[in-house]
């Protein structure tokens, strides 16, 4: 992917492009948010990355503009104010999704991977497919290796959204937003033991592991 | 929170100072009126008296009982009885007068109408006579007291057509002016609650060319609160570029941590060393959160964004996220409602959620051993409740206040995780909701109820 980075604290910027660029993306790293601008517009991405707070043209309005001129690449903000009503700002200004710093690498990218631009399935699928792990949308079944495997409704929502996204890290982060609804740092881990439960029901029976942890990031469905 | 003092009725200073002067106006008017009126009517009958006193000495001077009689008869015959009645009793003949009988009268007499006998001719109402010996009889003269009656008249006139409209139109102004000063002071009182309630952009209105002192006072608030707003604004500027500035270092701090836990080669125990120092800057980071957060919802940032939320919907969210790992910790956490249908409050999902978790985690966190956690959403008679329960420790009802304060953490609870600021974040969103919180319980347990007002019904 061609990812466009706005940064202007060079510590963190450099973090984020080395970090993209291993991942096998390539970056255009600005610090001002004019030039930014200028770059946004005239250059096609598939993603950006801005700081809310910049020199020249603050994140917000350099997006609102990019809004104004009907240009919608994905953007994720980073804001170091964290306030109650900087989500909803960010996202009323046209932004995609929302990292409040300071972020772990692993967050940025799959979040990154989850607003960029991807062809869309041709149809919506009714029955989602792994291995040998099969979940029926529409009977609400889930089997494994022909075997029935019997889920409460949210713990079935999870891996639903892990098997919708699979091969893609999904933070807990991600998975409180997305599962519970929660928007907000809630100061506990309290995703990882419904994933070690979701694991007791789907992988302990089977041997092997669909559901993988990635050090630093969260988890993921392993892709076939 | 705040007692309201409701300013209507007698309890408005202005009406009750247009009261006051009303009534010390109407019984001066009333006075004015009484004592015009007796010296007035002194006035009539002096001037009465001494005419009768005149026309008694005029005929005594008279000489002769022949021409006496003369002189009377030709008076009375040219007198109307209604302004003047000549009445004489000789002792020996028949009387001369101009009415056909007469009381007998010694001094000054006032005499009615009716104790008079007149066949023919109108009567006054009332007559001032006096009676002497004149010649050989006795002379009565009696002269209408008239004006005296219309000048009565004329002041009852005066009282019911002039005083009484006076004193009603008086009132009215009155209560008119009282009512628009006491709207004045009530819209004054209301900007202070709401300055106090955190609405800092709330200003008192309509001072345009007024130069009173209910404008002075007025002009003296609005100036109050364009200061506390911009000591405010000013305050959340300094947060947030304390945030900014203390956010990016912490945020390199975390690269360089990152940077060697995935890209260099550690010997033992350096990973868990790097690990714990990666834990720390969380817990700075979330601390200070929880700080902004915490300013930013007393300042009311979010005030005009609250909608009708389902509590009840937002309690399943947040019960079903942490019933697992508090299993896990052997607790039994669950969720009760009074109706199934769900709850309306008027408030923010995320910051209600908060409430909630919050509450949770309090729970998890200072009971020792587990229990049952019970989180019920109830809703009746106009208010919505939220009772969070464990079987704890409790709080002391001394220290319940205190918890409340950020920072603030009971001496048993020093060791256990957790900033001081979980409480102090639920009270500041409660109070932007205008929910009442209460800690309650006893020893055996802490049971905290969050009321919050239902909203108006709106499809």
């Amino acid at each position: 992917m061609k990812i466009l980075v706005i940064e202007d604290d060079a510590a963190t910027g450099a973090y984020i492009a080395d970090g993209l660029r291993e991942e096998g993306h390539s970056v255009d790293l600005i610090a001002d948010g004019a030039d930014g601008l200028v770059r946004a517009t005239v250059g096609t991405y598939d993603a950006m990355v801005i700081d809310r707070m910049l020199p020249g043209l603050d994140g917000m309005s350099l997006v609102r503009t990019l809004r104004a001129t009907k240009n919608t690449t994905p953007v994720l903000f980073l804001t170091s104010l964290g306030g109650v009503d900087d989500r909803i700002e960010g996202l009323n200004a046209g932004g995609d999704d929302y990292l409040v710093k300071p972020f772990a690498f692993g967050e940025l990218s799959a979040r990154i991977a989850a607003i960029a631009r991807r062809p869309r399935a041709e149809a919506e699928p009714t029955i989602l497919k792994v291995a040998d792990l099969e979940m029926d949308l529409l009977h609400r079944r889930v089997t494994r290796a022909g075997q029935a495997i019997d889920l409460l409704p949210r713990e079935f929502a999870l891996l639903e959204h892990l098997l919708r996204r699979k091969g893609r890290v999904q933070t807990r982060t991600m998975l409180m937003e997305a599962v519970w609804d929660i928007h907000y740092d809630p100061l506990t881990n309290v995703v990882d033991t419904h994933i070690s439960r979701l694991r007791g029901k789907v992988d302990k029976p089977f041997g092997t592991e669909l559901i993988e942890t990635v050090r630093g990031s969260g988890y993921r469905i392993r892709a076939p | 929170m705040t007692a309201t003092a409701p300013s209507s009725g007698v309890r408005s200073t202005p009406l009750r100072l247009t009261l006051i002067l009303l009534a010390i106006f109407a019984v001066a008017a009333l006075g004015c009126l009484a004592v015009a009126y007796s010296v007035t009517r002194a006035d009539i009958d002096a001037t009465l008296e001494e005419q009768l006193g005149q026309t008694i000495r005029d005929y005594g001077s008279i000489r002769g009982a022949e021409e006496l009689s003369e002189r009377l008869a030709e008076a009375a015959a040219n007198t109307d009885p209604e302004v003047r009645i000549l009445h004489y009793l000789p002792d020996r003949g028949s009387p001369i007068s101009n009415v056909d009988g007469f009381p007998a009268v010694g001094g000054l007499t006032v005499v009615a109408d009716t104790a008079i006998a007149a066949d023919s001719g109108d009567l006054s109402e009332s007559y001032l006579a006096l009676g002497a010996r004149v010649g050989a009889g006795q002379l009565i003269v009696a002269q209408s007291r008239e004006q005296v009656v219309e000048m009565r008249e004329t002041f009852l006139g005066v009282l019911f057509m002039g005083l009484l409209p006076a004193l009603v139109i008086a009132g009215l102004a009155g209560w008119w002016v009282a009512r628009t000063a006491s709207g004045r002071i009530e819209a004054i009182d209301a900007v202070l609650r709401d300055l106090t309630g955190g609405i800092l952009s709330a200003r008192v209105g309509g001072l345009d060319g007024r130069a009173d002192d209910l404008s002075g006072i007025a002009h003296s608030v609005n100036r109050m609160a364009d200061a506390q707003e911009t000591l405010v604004s000013s305050m959340r500027q300094i947060s947030s570029d304390i945030a900014h500035d203390l956010r990016t270092p912490i945020q390199r701090v975390a690269v360089v941590l990152d940077r060697m836990r995935t890209q260099t080669t550690l010997a033992e125990g350096q990973e868990t060393l790097l690990d714990r120092a990666k834990d720390e800057t969380d817990r700075i980071v979330r601390t200070f959160q929880s700080l902004l957060q915490l300013s930013q919802i007393e300042g009311g940032a979010v005030r005009d964004r609250l909608r009708p939320v389902d509590l009840l919907e937002v309690a399943r969210d947040v019960v079903d996220l942490f019933a697992a790992e508090a299993e896990d910790r052997g607790f039994s956490l669950t969720l009760g409602a009074s109706d199934r249908a769900g709850c309306l409050v008027r408030g923010d999902h995320q910051l209600l959620s908060q409430i909630i978790s919050n509450l949770i985690q309090n729970s998890l966190t200072h009971v020792p051993g587990g229990g049952p956690i019970e989180v019920v959403v109830a809703c009746a008679q106009g208010r919505v409740e939220l009772v969070v329960s464990d079987r704890g420790p409790g709080i002391p009802p001394d220290e319940r206040d205190k918890v409340l304060r950020r920072l603030y953490r009971l001496e048993q609870s020093r060791t256990t995780q957790g900033n001081g600021l979980g409480l102090s974040l639920v009270a500041a969103i409660c109070a932007l909701h205008g929910a009442e919180l209460t800690l309650g319980g006893d020893a055996s347990g802490l049971t905290v109820t969050v009321a919050f007002p239902a909203p108006a019904v709106r499809p």
